[in-house]
Order: C-alpha cells, then sequence, then structure tokens
C-alpha cells in the first residue's frame, strides 16, 4: 500500500511544506537545536557578507543532505562520518572556489568562515537526524529549510549591527543626515564581536516570550 | 553488514571520484581567480598612482600600458630584475611575496622588495607596495612616489579584517586624501617617514607637519600599524633610493 | 622567541577563538553547565589543537602551498594543491582525534575516562578546524610559530569554556525571567564576557 500512496503524494504535500517551514520558527536550527552559531556571528557586522554566508549554507545543507540521502541505503555505517565529512568539504570547496571565481570581493570578506561550514553542526546534524533515514525529496527540503532558518537569523542580526553600527543598509546609507545634526551618533559598539552574540541572545528571548512551549525548564 | 572488501571499495571510489571532480573544478576556474587577484592587486597599485576610473575590466590594460618597469631590489639596494616587457603580471617583481621578504627583513637575512616605474603623462612616478599589522590581522598598501622619492602623490589602504566604521576608515578617501603632497625625507635628506599622528599633525611643530598625517579616531591601533608599515617598509628602499638620487 | 611568546599570548587573549571569533560555540554551550565536564572537554581541546595545527603547518608547508611540492622534484614546482586543503585539514583533525583517543586510552586510562565522550566530539568542533584554517590564512613562518598558535588558542577555549561553565553554575540561583533562561542568557553574558575580554586589546607585545 505504501508504494501507491506515497506516489501520489504531491510535492508540496502539508508533511512537505512543514519540513520547509518548521526549522524557520519553531525548530530553528540556531536558536532552538543550537547547531551552527560557530562559523555565522563573526559574518554579521554588515548585512552582504552575511548574505552571502547564508546562501552558501543553504546550498551546502541542500545538497549535502540530497547527496547522502541518495548514497544512505550504499553507505556502510563504520565509515559513515568520514563519508558525511568527505562530502560535506567536498562541496564547501566548490562553494569557496566559485565564490572567488565570482564575486572575489566578499570571499575576500568572509576569508576562512566559509571553510568553517565544513564543520557547521547544522550540516551534520541534519544529515544525521534527517538525511540518513529520508527520501531524498524531503531531504532536500529539510536541508532548505534549516538553511533558511539559519539564513533567518544570520540576517537579522546583519541587519541590525549593520543598521545602528554604520548607519547603513547594503551599504547604502539609510540614516539621513538630519539626524547626525542632531546630534545622533553610529553606535561602534555594535559592530565589535560580543554584539553579536547579545543579539541573538535577545532574539530567544523574544522568540521564547512568544512562544511559551519553547522555554527550558529550570 | 557490509564486507571490509566492500568499505574499502566502497571509500576507494568514493575517493576518486572526489578527487576528480574537485581537481576539475580547480583547474576550471583557476585562471578566473586569478585574474581577479591580479587585477585587484593592480587596481590598487593604479589608484594609489592617481588613476580614479580604473575598475575590474581595465586594470589590466591600463597596468600594462602605464607601468613601464617592474623593478627588485635587494637589501643593498642593487637591482636584481628589471621586467619591461608585455604581461607584466608575470614579472618577478609583481609576484613578491611581501610578508616572506618583510619577514626575512626582520630577521635580518637577505631580502628582495619590488618597486614599479610608471609614466603618467610623460611624469615619471614610483609605486611601492607595503605590508604591515594593523589591530586584527594583516593591512597593506601602495604608496606612489614623484620621481625625486620623496614627495607622495596617493596611497591606498586596505586590510584583511580592522573593525569597521574605526580601524577599517583607513581604506576611505578621508584618511588617504591627506597623504599626497607629504615628504619622506626632511630638508637635510634624513629619512623621517611618514606618521599617523594622533591629535592632529596640524598641532605638531611645523618642521614635522609635512611628515605627518591625522590618526583615525578610535581605531588608534590600527593607525599605529600603518605609521609603523610606512616606516618599515620605506626605510627598505634607502639604500636604492640614495644610490639612484 | 619575542615573536612566539607575542603570538602565544595574543591568541589566549586577544584572538581569543570564542569571544572574537565564536569558534567552537556549539560544544561550548552545550557542555558548560558545570565546571567539571568543561575542565575535560578543554583539556581535550588545547591537547588536539596543539597537535593538529602544527601537523597541518607541516602538511601545509610540504604538500598543499602553491610550489609546496618542489621538494620532491623540480617538476612539481607549479603545482598548487590548495584547493584540497579543507578535505585535508578535517581528515588529518578527524584522524588525529582517533589516535589521541587510542593513545590516551593506552596509557592513561584515568584520564581517557575523564575526557571519555568528549574525544570524538571534536572533531566537529570549529574551533579546531577553525585553528587550522587561521594558521594556513596567516601564513605562519615556522613550526614554533604555529606551535604556539595552537596552543594558546587551545587554552583561549579552556579559559572561555570553563569561566561560562563556573557563571552558569551559580547563575542557577539567580532569578532569570522565563524566556531568557538557559540559552538566551548564556548568550547574552558570553557577550558581556567577549567585552571584558577586549580590553585585552592594548596589549603591546
Amino acid at each position: 500500500m505504501s508504494a501507491a500512496t506515497k506516489e501520489k503524494e504531491p510535492l508540496f504535500s502539508a508533511k512537505n511544506r512543514k519540513l520547509l517551514t518548521n526549522p524557520i520558527n519553531l525548530n530553528n536550527p540556531i536558536t532552538v537545536q543550537v547547531l551552527g552559531i560557530c562559523s555565522a556571528l563573526a559574518v554579521t557586522a554588515k548585512l552582504k557578507p552575511a548574505f552571502v554566508m547564508a546562501v552558501s549554507v543553504i546550498v551546502v545543507t541542500a545538497f549535502a543532505n540530497l547527496i547522502i540521502s541518495l548514497l544512505r541505503n550504499g553507505i556502510p555505517p563504520r565509515i559513515r562520518i568520514i563519508v558525511q565529512l568527505v562530502v560535506i568539504a567536498s562541496l564547501v570547496i566548490l562553494v569557496d572556489q566559485l565564490l572567488k571565481a565570482f564575486v572575489y570581493d566578499v570571499s575576500r570578506q568572509l576569508s576562512v568562515f566559509v571553510g568553517l561550514i565544513i564543520t557547521n553542526c547544522i550540516v551534520m546534524g541534519r544529515l544525521e537526524a534527517f538525511a540518513m533515514g529520508n527520501k531524498p525529496w524531503p531531504s532536500l527540503l529539510d536541508g532548505i529549510g534549516n538553511g533558511l532558518g539559519y539564513s533567518l537569523i544570520l540576517i537579522m542580526v546583519g541587519f541590525v549591527r549593520e543598521l545602528f553600527g554604520s548607519g547603513t543598509i547594503w551599504g547604502y546609507h539609510v540614516i539621513p543626515q538630519s539626524f547626525y545634526d542632531l546630534g545622533y551618533r553610529n553606535n561602534g559598539f555594535m559592530i565589535l564581536p560580543p554584539m553579536a552574540l547579545i543579539i541573538v541572545g535577545i532574539i530567544i528571548w523574544i522568540q521564547r516570550s512568544r512562544n511559551p512551549e519553547l522555554v527550558e525548564e529550570k | 553488514m557490509y564486507s571490509n572488501a566492500y568499505i574499502f571499495r566502497y571509500a576507494g571510489i568514493m575517493v576518486i571520484l572526489v578527487a576528480a571532480v574537485l581537481s576539475a573544478a580547480a583547474m576550471l576556474l583557476k585562471p578566473m581567480q586569478e585574474r581577479n587577484e591580479a587585477v585587484d592587486k593592480m587596481t590598487s597599485i593604479l589608484k594609489a598612482a592617481g588613476f580614479e576610473d580604473v575598475n575590474a575590466k581595465n586594470a589590466i590594460d591600463l597596468f600594462n600600458s602605464t607601468i613601464t618597469n617592474m623593478i627588485v631590489i635587494n637589501q643593498d639596494g642593487e637591482v636584481v630584475d628589471d621586467f619591461t616587457g608585455a604581461g607584466k603580471e608575470k614579472s618577478k617583481a609583481f609576484g613578491l611575496n611581501l610578508k616572506e621578504q618583510l619577514y626575512n627583513k626582520s630577521m635580518k637575512r637577505p631580502f628582495e622588495l619590488p618597486i614599479f616605474k610608471a609614466n603618467k603623462n610623460g611624469e615619471t612616478i614610483y609605486i611601492i607596495p607595503m605590508r604591515g599589522v594593523g589591530l586584527w590581522g594583516p593591512v597593506w598598501g601602495n604608496i606612489a612616489l614623484r620621481d625625486d622619492f620623496n614627495t607622495v602623490i596617493g596611497v591606498t589602504f586596505d586590510h584583511k579584517s580592522e573593525t569597521p566604521g574605526l580601524g577599517a576608515e583607513i581604506t576611505t578617501p578621508i584618511f588617504t586624501d591627506q597623504f599626497p603632497g607629504k615628504t619622506l625625507f626632511d630638508d637635510n635628506g634624513k629619512f623621517v617617514s611618514i606618521k599617523v599622528v594622533k591629535g592632529g599633525a596640524a598641532n605638531l611643530d611645523a618642521s614635522m607637519r609635512n611628515h605627518a598625517v591625522d590618526a583615525i579616531s578610535g581605531g588608534t591601533i590600527t593607525s599605529n600599524g600603518v605609521s609603523d608599515m610606512i616606516r618599515n617598509v620605506l626605510e627598505s628602499y634607502e639604500p636604492y633610493i640614495k644610490k639612484i638620487g | 622567541m619575542q615573536e612566539i611568546f607575542s603570538i602565544f599570548v595574543k591568541s589566549i587573549f586577544v584572538d581569543n577563538m570564542i569571544f572574537a571569533y565564536f569558534l567552537g560555540m556549539c560544544s561550548y554551550l552545550a557542555v558548560s553547565k558545570t565546571v567539571n565536564t568543561s575542565v575535560g572537554l578543554g583539556i581535550a581541546v588545547v591537547f588536539v589543537l596543539g597537535i593538529t595545527v602544527p601537523v597541518d603547518y607541516l602538511l601545509n608547508e610540504f604538500v598543499l602551498k602553491p610550489g609546496a611540492l618542489a621538494w620532491l622534484s623540480k617538476d612539481f614546482a607549479d603545482v598548487d594543491l590548495s584547493f584540497l586543503s579543507f578535505i585535508v585539514f578535517i581528515a588529518v583533525i578527524a584522524s588525529m582525534v582517533q589516535l589521541v583517543e587510542m593513545v590516551v586510552e593506552k596509557f592513561s586510562p584515568a584520564l581517557y575516562s575523564s575526557l571519555g565522550i568528549f574525544l570524538p566530539l571534536i572533531a566537529v568542533n570549529c574551533a579546531i578546524l577553525g585553528g587550522s584554517l587561521f594558521m594556513q590564512e596567516r601564513e605562519y613562518q615556522s613550526l614554533e610559530q604555529a606551535t604556539a598558535f595552537g596552543l594558546g588558542s587551545g587554552i583561549g577555549w579552556f579559559l572561555a569554556i570553563v569561566g561560562i561553565a563556573a557563571i552558569r553554575e551559580k547563575i542557577r540561583y539567580s532569578h532569570i525571567p522565563a524566556p531568557l533562561r538557559g540559552l538566551g542568557i548564556t548568550f547574552i553574558i558570553t557577550g558581556l564576557m567577549g567585552i571584558a575580554f577586549m580590553s585585552f586589546l592594548g596589549i603591546k607585545l
């Protein structure tokens, strides 16, 4: 029975849509699953590198999930972790090479953090938790969904830090000169690394106030 | 369960496949990446020399038509290599690793440094690439000098990871526009470099005012790094300048 | 010598893996609930960083760098394998972790049982791969410098995780707004610790 019903299941059934949307809020990889904070926050001082990083992570999680899910029945369990690492590392190298060839100045800003996508726990975590046991299409969606959830936080942090830290968005000045004339100053503090952590802390606070089921037990 | 033979076969095929894909990608994209790097370097050199309208498209042509000599000198100021042909990005001077050479200098070992001679509207100018350390990582740049090897025409700076809004401001015109017209040597021909001074260059003695620019407020360590970089790099050219002058 | 000391101190306090680059945050957040376990993980990280960074340095110097293979024969002087560095570094880290685990198990069962589950976890700790990548990017000039950097970064990470664990042990008795409990407050405290660590920026070595 399962073969017949599964074939009929539409590509964007309610279940599959959930795979895509759940990680964006209720099961967000950063604020709820606590995965993949490492390589991310250092690139959020400006919106543009944060955006490029976000796209790179979506590409890597999606394709890593897809590839591992296609291979899942042939991977010998004993070398599972190594196979996963090799797939991830190869994808990351491809992304890095493409960035260097086509958007050179952004790749210089990201420097080593592209390489760190390899040890980004989101990718590994989703491979272990999802792709190893699911079909390719749901795995691809799960990868994209988790990548999006991660991107959302990254872009929020990047937006706040660039707006208050430099008075610009995407490099364009948005805070009018008249504000500065009235005594408004860019908050140089926002640009320093520790503020990224504090902003994520506040995002978690807001999210958990709105979704009380996420609050941790004492 | 999977047999050992299967595991080895699996691993072997995977390694070959991955290696093939990655090498192919690296080989295909390599020319573009190298071009990007060369263009970036050339743009910075040309900007220092005062070519404002240089961009990624015309950088290579403009570089090859304006730069006449790609010279390499050694620690005693002797010319080791003088490249004048076409395809300047292949010259020894262009490929020299500044960081390695400056490290050799700090260890009191022999070193070689590049200097680019250019022809801008009939005037001969010299451009010297620089490299040093800021707050978080390396800072680098280029300085263009008149043929008296004394007066600055222009500078560019760049950095890896200085604090945006503070130290990173060294790349902006607010900082770099202070340099043109400053001089490296005092009236007696002694090398004094150009200092980045906190609290304003205007408050200095008249004799020093020509050898100093204002630091970036809030970017003290980066400013000091730039100051040290200019002195450290340019003093290595003193023997060469003495020889030529 | 002075250079090496300066790299060592800088990598502990100024370029701190956690506070300046957020590397190794996942295990930092997950394991910092008590001081005891964080000391164990911290020591393991110092250990592994102290070994993998020099090993990766040698590999980078003699295999991966453009022209690095010139010592084999003149024909290889143009070979540039640097595009393979990610995969080589992660392979070195994974196998080093395995090796360290076996050595520790053989010679010091006591240490092994206290490090226990943390050793395998370290293979996917971003701080370890980050250490090797920073080493490559900053182009350290000698093996000593690379080792000093590896050890220093490890000790910096150790300090950070033990510090936050001590604070989290105490904070359990404080009255924190419910949505902020756990993860949220840990992020904010880490941020504040980072600000405190920034005062080390003024160190001139």
